[in-house]
Order: structure tokens, then C-alpha cells, then sequence
């Protein structure tokens, strides 16, 4: 059996889930989290709710990659897969702890962003976008100039009710594509491929955080990563940070949560109203408008840089 | 159940054109080139796919990816799909069916499905062509290659858009099969009714072609109508819209160059070499004969 802290949860596993913070059995408390293998229906009874390939019946949520895997969800604290044809368990397993864990965070009740995070001042700043915003890439780049990481592609958000926000990590690797790893020189720091296809792999972080050893750390910003395109980009401006006011945080960070349609269909939008109001108090939501280009990268760790130091936030670092 | 029409073409061959046409058609106001929709109106859409299957396509190949598509498709229409009623709208006679853009070739998953999900789900297809002599120049300008390169690329049976390994492209794979094999699957499969609108017919007339082509569909469109969208839609304005504040579909990389860019027919006659003119003529005889580019019998 396998243990992790997993989004500040204790997870045990019969699978071994590469990039995640491992830990000691503990004999005395109950994980929070249980997954493990075992036979999975390929339909639920009396689904309430139903997708290409998932359904939802009252706690319970199935979810399928045809040919690959298909796994339950049950009430937010147990996951059961199964591969499908002759996929290795080791190539489905990203899908499990990825995909899989992300819906079971909603399913859960936590308010979970899809975003990558650093450690700034000791706080957690979050970069969140959908799949392809460069999320990883940032956080990759930002550690390389010595910021900690703290989350590759979830970010769970506690204590959203009053008192501090606190961001628990996700894991301990970035997860690069082969461009990105080439473009910020991090071959040497280059693990295994994410699955045995694809040209995507786990890289260590330059910058470790206390997040490393699953911590959780208190929530500073949130960037809303977004790609410069025209009409923006003829008015000259390459990169801009620009504050929300509070009615845009919380579209933004609604629409940045991980699955976005799972917190309509669990009727959860009150819960990131919460964290968008949360965030507001930290320190901001903000959105990030660059060119998606490595040329432009110094120039916006620099805009970063300098934002960190007009809001304080830089100041906690020294 | 909403079922789908898609708006098929190899690339710069006036999808984006079409789109306006039609969403012109739909609106009592001028639409501008930046309001016709983003990427989502593409089948092709990654977020689309992830914010509906709920998983990362990024973390799929490409063909486990096309693997999952149809069902994806079937969703949609069967209107499941939070988008699909963002269209509906009282006054607006394409309401029925969903539009949807696509620059996939018809091809089968490799379990042999139909990518985009078979007849059943697809009242038709409108089938945008333009003489692939013109596509040449307007593809090397927005891939940012020579005409050479360009025309290579129209006759590779393997060429495909967002079909990198290396990263995350921004769209699904989308398989063109080259000029004359993406558009000899999409008439050749049997599944979809397929309508043909020709770029230099709209040239021509669009509110005539378009009118045509809606007449085909099973709806008919008050000409009156149809020639305010024409209007609406010209090429002129749509230039000065781009000079005007840019393009939001148009590649990054084009920055402020220009996606609509001579919107000609028969500029090949001026910007192709005899050499070039040559080797496309050969390369796709069969499919400019079929859709009236070359006289029958010349070979």
C-alpha cells in the first residue's frame, strides 16, 4: 500500500501514483481517501446526471476513458479503477490521481482551482487557466528563479469561512511537455514521461517550498492566465496585470474552478463566491495577459516581479 | 435533440466568411468580425472537449483523443450541452441547428466510428470550397510558409492542423488528409448530406449562394435579409475591422498581419508561378474537375 498527502488530504493507495508527496502509515488515524482496484460497472443505476463519458447517480460518479480506464467515485472519499484492454495500470494511473482525484475534491465538497502555485513570501500564489494556459510552464519557470513550488495543476483552497485561506499542494513534480522542458532548459531535471505516449513529463522543481513535505501554505494572489490576442495585442501592451473587482473574481475564479461544470451541477457556486470574496482579502485576483511565447517569459517574470513589489508581497521574501 | 450542421472546409477556403454570413443572418445588427464567437464554435475545441468529458485531452494521444470524439458529438446534439441553447434565440431561422465549424476531414476512429459521431446525430453539411490554386497563397500567408511549402502541405494525405507531440497544441488533431482528400471524405462518406457552397460563388453573390445553399437545407430566408447579412459580411469591411483592431481567431504569430488577406478569386493568375500552377493542377485534377475549377477532360 502506497500513502500520500494529496490537497491536504490523506490518501492511501494500492496503485503507486508518481509526482506525489509521499508519507509514512500512520497506525492510528483512517485515511481520508482510499483507492484501490476492483471491478467497476460500465453504466450506474439510475443516473441522475450523465456526460459522453461519465454519470452521476446521488454520491456516486463514474468516469470513463474508453480503452484506458474507468473508476467510481464514491462520496468523495474513495476512488475504485479498472484498466480497460490491455492498458498497463502504470499508463492509466495519471488519469486516477489526476482527473479522477480532481472530481472527487468536487464531489467532496472542497473548493478546488484548476491552477498551477508557487510560494512567494512564504504565501501561495496561484496561476489558474484552462488546460494549455501555461499554467506548469510559469510555475516551472518562476521556480527556476527560485520561488518554491507548490502545485502543478490543482489547488485545493480551506478555511474559505473566515480567518486565513490556506492552498495545499498537489504534488511534488512539475509536468512539462518536451518544448517546454527544451525551452527552460530543464532536461536534467527531467523524469519519467507522464504516460509511456506522450512527450510530457514529471520535472523536479529547481525551488523546493515546506509545501514539499504536503503543507499547507496561506493563499497571497490569484493570476488568471490569459493569452494576448488581438483586438488586445495591436493596442501595443504585451503584458498586462490587471486587478478584478469583486463581481469579476468571482466569475473568474467560478470559471477557474477545476471542472467548472461540476460546481453548477453540485450546486456549489456559493462555495468559490466564498474563495473569489477569500482571495480578494489575501492580496487580489488579478488577470495575467501575455503572449504565449517563450521570448516573452523574462519579460513576464519581470511584470511579476514588480507587481510583488507594488502590492507587498515581495517585501515578505526578505 | 439539436441536431448538429457542420461547416466543413480545408482551411482558408471562407469558413470564417460563411460564419459571419450566418451569423449576420441571425443577428438585427451588424456582427463584427470578433463577435462571431470564439474557438468554442469549433469542433475541434479543446476546452470544450475537457469542460464536457471532464478529463484532460492533453493527457490523451491523438488518436485516443479522436477515439472519444463521436460520443462527444452525440452529447451535443442530443443537447445535453449547456452551449447548445446559448444559440436560441426567437427570431432567428438558423436556430434548429446547431452550427458547428470544422477542419476535420470525414475519417473513422480507430474503432471505426465516424469521427464526428455519424449521420444520426447531423441534419447536413455545408461544404465550403474555393479553387485550391487561391487556397495556396492565403494558406502560406497564415502558416507563415513559402507557396511551395504551402502546396506541399495541400498534398499530403497525412497533413493535419494542432498536430504536434511535442506540446499541448491549442486545438484537437484535426486531420485534413490534404485539399483533395479532405474534401473527396467528406463526399464520399454516405452518412451526412453534404451541401456545396463555393467560395467564388459567394464572391459572386452571397446572398444569393448562401440563400441557395439554406434552400437546400430546408429553409427558406427572406432575401432581404439575406442581402443585409451580405452587407454586413462584405470583404471590404471585414478588412477594415481587422486593420481596425485585429483578428482574435487569426494565429498569433500572423500579429498584426492579415488574416483576410486579398479575399480574390483567381489571384493564383498573378501570384503562382506556371510551375506552381502546374503541380496543383496535377496534384488535385480529379476534385477541381469535380467542383468546376478545370473543364472536364483537361488533363
Amino acid at each position: 500500500m502506497f500513502h500520500y498527502v494529496m490537497s491536504g488530504l490523506r490518501v492511501t493507495s494500492d496503485l503507486a501514483m508518481p509526482g506525489l508527496i509521499e508519507t509514512a502509515a500512520t497506525a492510528s488515524a483512517a485515511p481520508d481517501v482510499r483507492i484501490r482496484q476492483g471491478e467497476v460497472p460500465l453504466a450506474l443505476d439510475d443516473c441522475d446526471a450523465s456526460g459522453p463519458n461519465w454519470q452521476m447517480a446521488d454520491d456516486r460518479f463514474l468516469l470513463r476513458i474508453p480503452g484506458i480506464v474507468r473508476m467510481t467515485l464514491d462520496a468523495g472519499t474513495a476512488i475504485t479503477w479498472q484498466c480497460e484492454g490491455d492498458t498497463r495500470p502504470e499508463d492509466a494511473v495519471i488519469f486516477i490521481s489526476g482527473s479522477g482525484f480532481g472530481l472527487l475534491m468536487h464531489q467532496h465538497g472542497r473548493c478546488i482551482m484548476h491552477g498551477s502555485a508557487v510560494a512567494v513570501g512564504g504565501r501561495a500564489v496561484l496561476f489558474c487557466g484552462p488546460s494549455g494556459a501555461g499554467k506548469s510552464t510559469l510555475a516551472a519557470a518562476l521556480a527556476a528563479r527560485g520561488f518554491g513550488h507548490v502545485a502543478d495543476d490543482q489547488c485545493v483552497l480551506s478555511g474559505l469561512a473566515g480567518g486565513e485561506v490556506l492552498v495545499h499542494p498537489d504534488g511534488r513534480a512539475h509536468k512539462l511537455w518536451e518544448q517546454a522542458i527544451t525551452k527552460l532548459d530543464l532536461a536534467e531535471r527531467s523524469g519519467d514521461p507522464v504516460r509511456s505516449a506522450l512527450r510530457k513529463f514529471f520535472v523536479a522543481p529547481q525551488a523546493a517550498s515546506p509545501a514539499e513535505s504536503g503543507a499547507a501554505l496561506p493563499l497571497a494572489a490569484i493570476y488568471i492566465l490569459a493569452e494576448a490576442r488581438a483586438p488586445d495585442l495591436v493596442k501595443g501592451e504585451k503584458v498586462t496585470i490587471t486587478p478584478l473587482n469583486l463581481a469579476d473574481a468571482a466569475i473568474a475564479v467560478r470559471a477557474n474552478a477545476y471542472r467548472p461544470a461540476m460546481v453548477e451541477r453540485l450546486g456549489q457556486a456559493g462555495l468559490y463566491l466564498q474563495a473569489a470574496a477569500a482571495a480578494q482579502r489575501a492580496g487580489g485576483v488579478f488577470r495575467l495577459v501575455r503572449p504565449m511565447n517563450f521570448e516573452v517569459m523574462d519579460e513576464v517574470l519581470a511584470a511579476l516581479a514588480r507587481h510583488w513589489e507594488d502590492t507587498g508581497l515581495a517585501e515578505r521574501v526578505a | 435533440m439539436k441536431p448538429i450542421v457542420w461547416l466543413a472546409s480545408f482551411p482558408k477556403c471562407g469558413n470564417t466568411w460563411a460564419r459571419l454570413l450566418l451569423a449576420n443572418l441571425a443577428s438585427e445588427e451588424p456582427r463584427g468580425i470578433n463577435t462571431i464567437g470564439t474557438g468554442d464554435g469549433i469542433a475541434s475545441s479543446r476546452p470544450r472537449f475537457d469542460d464536457t468529458c471532464l478529463i484532460a485531452s492533453g493527457l490523451l494521444t491523438h488518436e485516443e483523443c479522436d477515439a472519444m470524439r463521436p460520443a462527444l458529438y452525440r452529447h451535443l446534439a442530443e443537447g445535453a450541452g449547456r452551449r447548445a441553447a446559448a444559440r436560441e434565440s426567437a427570431d432567428d431561422p438558423l436556430g434548429v441547428w446547431q452550427w458547428i465549424k470544422t477542419h476535420d476531414a470525414w475519417t473513422c476512429t480507430t474503432a471505426g466510428e465516424p469521427l464526428m459521431g455519424g449521420g444520426a446525430i447531423a441534419h447536413a453539411a455545408v461544404l465550403i470550397v474555393r479553387d485550391p490554386r487561391d487556397v495556396v497563397a492565403s494558406l502560406a500567408n497564415h502558416n507563415g510558409q513559402t507557396l511551395e511549402e504551402a502546396a506541399t502541405m495541400m498534398a499530403d494525405p497525412d497533413s493535419a492542423f494542432a498536430g504536434r507531440s511535442d506540446r499541448q497544441p491549442l486545438q484537437l488533431r484535426q486531420r485534413l488528409l490534404g485539399w483533395s482528400g479532405y474534401y473527396r471524405s467528406w463526399i464520399e462518406q454516405d452518412e451526412v448530406p453534404v451541401h456545396v457552397l463555393r467560395y467564388e460563388d459567394l464572391q459572386a453573390g452571397a446572398a444569393g449562394a448562401l440563400g441557395a445553399v439554406l434552400a437546400g437545407l430546408g429553409i427558406s430566408v427572406d432575401p432581404a435579409r439575406l442581402e443585409r447579412a451580405a452587407l454586413w459580411s462584405a470583404f471590404e469591411t471585414v478588412q477594415a475591422q481587422e486593420a481596425e483592431s485585429g483578428f482574435k481567431e487569426a494565429p498569433v504569430k500572423l500579429g498584426t498581419g492579415r488574416f483576410f488577406r486579398s479575399g480574390r478569386s483567381g489571384g493564383w493568375r498573378e501570384e503562382l508561378s506556371d510551375a506552381l500552377r502546374a503541380t496543383i493542377e496535377r496534384d488535385h485534377g480529379e476534385m477541381m474537375r469535380r467542383f468546376g475549377y478545370l473543364p472536364e477532360g483537361r488533363r
